[in-house]
């Protein structure tokens, strides 16, 4: 072999493994700090998710527009986390994401995960770096309860933090709202298996119990069955006032036509799980006529003080918002705020010393104060109801607290 | 609704649920019998029939919300929905037989299978690409009569989904053994060597039975549409699971065995459903798969014919 093509050769890797070696590179880059979004793109709960990946979307642009945060960008790195196989979120595949998040030096912080059960695969993930992430719409209260802190945050601080209030008042206060003005006596239980769907099932099981109304039974819905008139059957042989559904949009989606089918005068309610702007697309009109839902948020989509960034994000995201891409709108602005803070207290960014930001945030925005408890949970903690009527939700009104 | 009522309700609901798997399983099972491969894309092809209707529909100007159709004008939608439907379907099992099997014909093992289980995801990736993530309504065509049977109900389109399926099946036997293309069918399923030396064209056979399933499968999954008024890129799957589930049951190969597997899993689950809960009812489909399988293998009316070497 030629001696020089060798030592030339040598010399170019060396050079090339020197340049990759420096912080960087020797590229010009500015300074980015990465949020990482994870989201179920495609499955049935596609329609939120995009509607919570453009609210975060556009907060990221706005910042950008104005020059970024003390002199760094910001940018959103977007996976999908549902899959074809569970044609819905995947838990595994929210872990992966979260796991390419930490690989990934640039990425700070993190917004999401939309669903609870991507939340509790992801929580210790993130308590293991040290990153927070801000979720705009995951409720289910055992990820941040630190009863269950060995399980979710084996490192003790808080790292997944809320824009929304969780169903430890999202599920008994829809309990409270049926009782005191539907007054319901009788009720029938049902939930999709996952984690967010069972754990409001059970917290709205618990206080309706504690008011007195009688559960006639409680059952669990395959998501992907397409036929759910033997427990339809079931519960119209029991005679229910009411039926309660913890769940997602992947059962929903078949049980509201074939409810209409089976029992169309019983009292139907979901959760935040079922506030998706194309249920009707996907189960009829008059298949969700009535159906009850609920928000773990004040109404903001139609309130007088935010009809301009209603404006905005219709003309920007070529959709309507909804709620969730309120609070993830706003959950961008807080790890923006925290960056500002950590910057300009002259601490190195870090996801730590973010994290340790994000926990001491008090931010005022739009809808309303943002600050957080020891768990990471938001201290306000208003829980709204809405209710389907001709094909539009249409807000009722704040759900009582008792 | 009295206890009995609810019980007769469920029974009713069972067997036009069962009906919907059998006629799954007939096409899966025809399937097999003839060249002995489990097709897990036969379940994919249902799932793309469902929106090859979508599509035909709505070129005929037909969709969810459109007025409802009567009268001449709603059996002329309904005969050119199925005939290009079934068309289409069939020609995509073809289509699949020529492309990815046929060149595995001949090789032994698994591979032929697993390279089925792969058609089954670029089919759900492709519809999911095209036609988005969430369940799409599928117009309801038919009328929305019911009668009262004792304290229960039957609806008039579990009456024609039960009706199609036993005529289903009493054709699909009637074609399989007393036709001149039976008799081919089943020569090659016996031996497919000695069918090609008695002047057999094994592939034409082949290409039918492929053209055949798939067409029942485009069947099934109108009456998949037209039953449940719903379609998505994911249903294959759980159904598809079930009506397999029903032809290994009534046994893998029996045209009458997979609509009676069919039947027996439908109402397992309405009946499990009701007198235990639907949260149970993979547990309880499966452990009855498994008591069946260890004390018949070949399943309820499977023949008993010895392996081939």
């Amino acid at each position: 072999m030629n001696r020089r093509v060798l030592v030339a050769g040598l010399a170019l890797v060396s050079l090339v493994a020197l340049l990759a070696g420096l912080p960087g590179g020797l590229t010009a880059q500015g300074k980015v700090v990465k949020i990482g979004l994870s989201l179920p793109l495609t499955g049935a709960d596609a329609d939120g998710a995009d509607a919570i990946m453009k609210g975060a979307q556009m907060a990221v642009a706005e910042i950008n527009a104005k020059g970024g945060v003390k002199g760094y960008k910001l940018e959103a790195l977007v996976y999908d986390s549902a899959t074809p196989a569970a044609g819905q979120y995947d838990p595994a595949q929210a872990a992966t994401n979260y796991k390419k998040f930490i690989a990934d030096s640039l990425v700070m912080a993190a917004v999401g995960p939309v669903m609870s059960g991507e939340g509790k695969a992801i929580s210790p993930i993130l308590s293991e770096a040290d990153m927070a992430t801000i979720t705009p719409s995951s409720t289910n209260p055992d990820i941040t309860d630190p009863k269950f802190q060995a399980q979710y945050r084996p490192k003790g601080k808080a790292v997944y933090f809320r824009t929304v209030t969780t169903d430890a008042y999202q599920g008994p206060n829809m309990a409270n709202y049926l009782f005191h003005a539907q007054k319901i006596k009788t009720v029938y239980i049902l939930d999709d298996g996952g984690a967010f769907g069972v754990g409001i099932a059970d917290s709205f099981q618990k206080r309706v119990g504690e008011l007195g109304v009688k559960i006639v039974g409680r059952d669990r819905l395959d998501p992907k069955e397409a036929d759910y008139k033997t427990i339809l059957t079931k519960i119209k042989g029991l005679n229910p006032d009411a039926l309660y559904y913890g769940g997602v949009m992947q059962a929903a989606a078949k049980l509201a036509p074939q409810g209409y089918e089976v029992m169309p005068r019983v009292i139907k309610a979901g959760s935040d799980g079922v506030y998706d702007l194309s249920w009707p697309k996907q189960s009829g009109k008059e298949a969700v006529e009535g159906w009850f839902c609920s928000q773990a948020s004040p109404e903001l989509v139609t309130s007088q003080k935010l009809e301009a960034w209603v404006t905005k994000f219709k003309t920007d995201m070529k959709r309507d918002p909804t709620n969730y891409a309120i609070t993830s709108y706003n959950a961008v602005l807080v790890v923006a705020d925290a960056v500002e803070r950590t910057v300009a207290a002259s601490k190195p960014l870090t996801r730590s010393n973010l994290r340790d930001a994000i926990q001491a945030t008090k931010l005022g925005s739009i809808q309303g104060p943002i600050a957080f408890d020891a768990n990471g949970d938001i201290l306000t903690r208003t829980v709204s109801i809405y209710q389907w009527r001709d094909g539009e939700i249409k807000y009722v009104g704040v759900a009582p607290e008792k | 609704m009295s206890t009995l009522d609810v019980l007769l309700q469920q029974v009713v609901n069972g067997l036009a649920l069962g009906m919907m798997y059998a006629l799954l399983a007939l096409g899966f099972t025809m399937v097999y019998g003839i060249i002995e491969l489990i097709n897990f894309a036969h379940f994919s092809v249902f799932m793309t029939g469902t929106f090859v209707g979508l599509v035909v529909l709505s070129l005929m100007g037909v969709t969810a919300t459109s007025k409802s159709l009567t009268g001449l004008a709603l059996v002329g939608v309904l005969i050119a929905l199925f005939l290009v439907t079934m068309a289409i379907t069939g020609l995509l099992g073809v289509l699949i037989e020529r492309v990815c099997l046929r060149s595995l014909r001949n090789v032994s093992g698994t591979a032929p299978m697993i390279t089925t289980i792969g058609v089954a995801f670029i089919l759900i990736n492709a519809m999911l690409l095209i036609f988005g993530p969430q369940a799409q309504r599928f117009p309801q065509l038919l009328p929305n009569w019911r009668w009262e049977l004792g304290g229960a109900e039957v609806t008039f389109k579990q009456l024609v989904l039960f009706v199609v399926g036993l005529l289903l099946m009493i054709a699909l036997s009637h074609v399989v053994r007393r036709t001149t293309l039976g008799k081919a069918m089943r020569a090659t399923a016996q031996d497919a060597d000695a069918a090609r030396m008695m002047g057999i064209d094994v592939d034409r056979v082949i290409v039918l039975t492929f053209f055949l399933g798939s067409a029942l499968a485009g069947a099934g999954s109108l009456f998949f549409g037209l039953y449940y008024g719903f379609t998505g890129y994911y249903i294959g799957y759980t159904t598809g699971l079930r009506a397999f589930t029903s032809a290994v049951l009534g046994g893998i190969g029996s045209i009458p065995g997979a609509v009676l597997g069919g039947l027996f899993i439908g109402l397992t689950q309405s009946l499990g459903g009701q007198l235990l809960g639907v949260k149970w009812t993979d547990v309880i489909i499966f452990s009855i798969l498994i008591v069946v399988m260890v004390f018949r293998p070949s399943g309820l009316l499977g023949a008993r014919t010895p392996q081939k070497a």
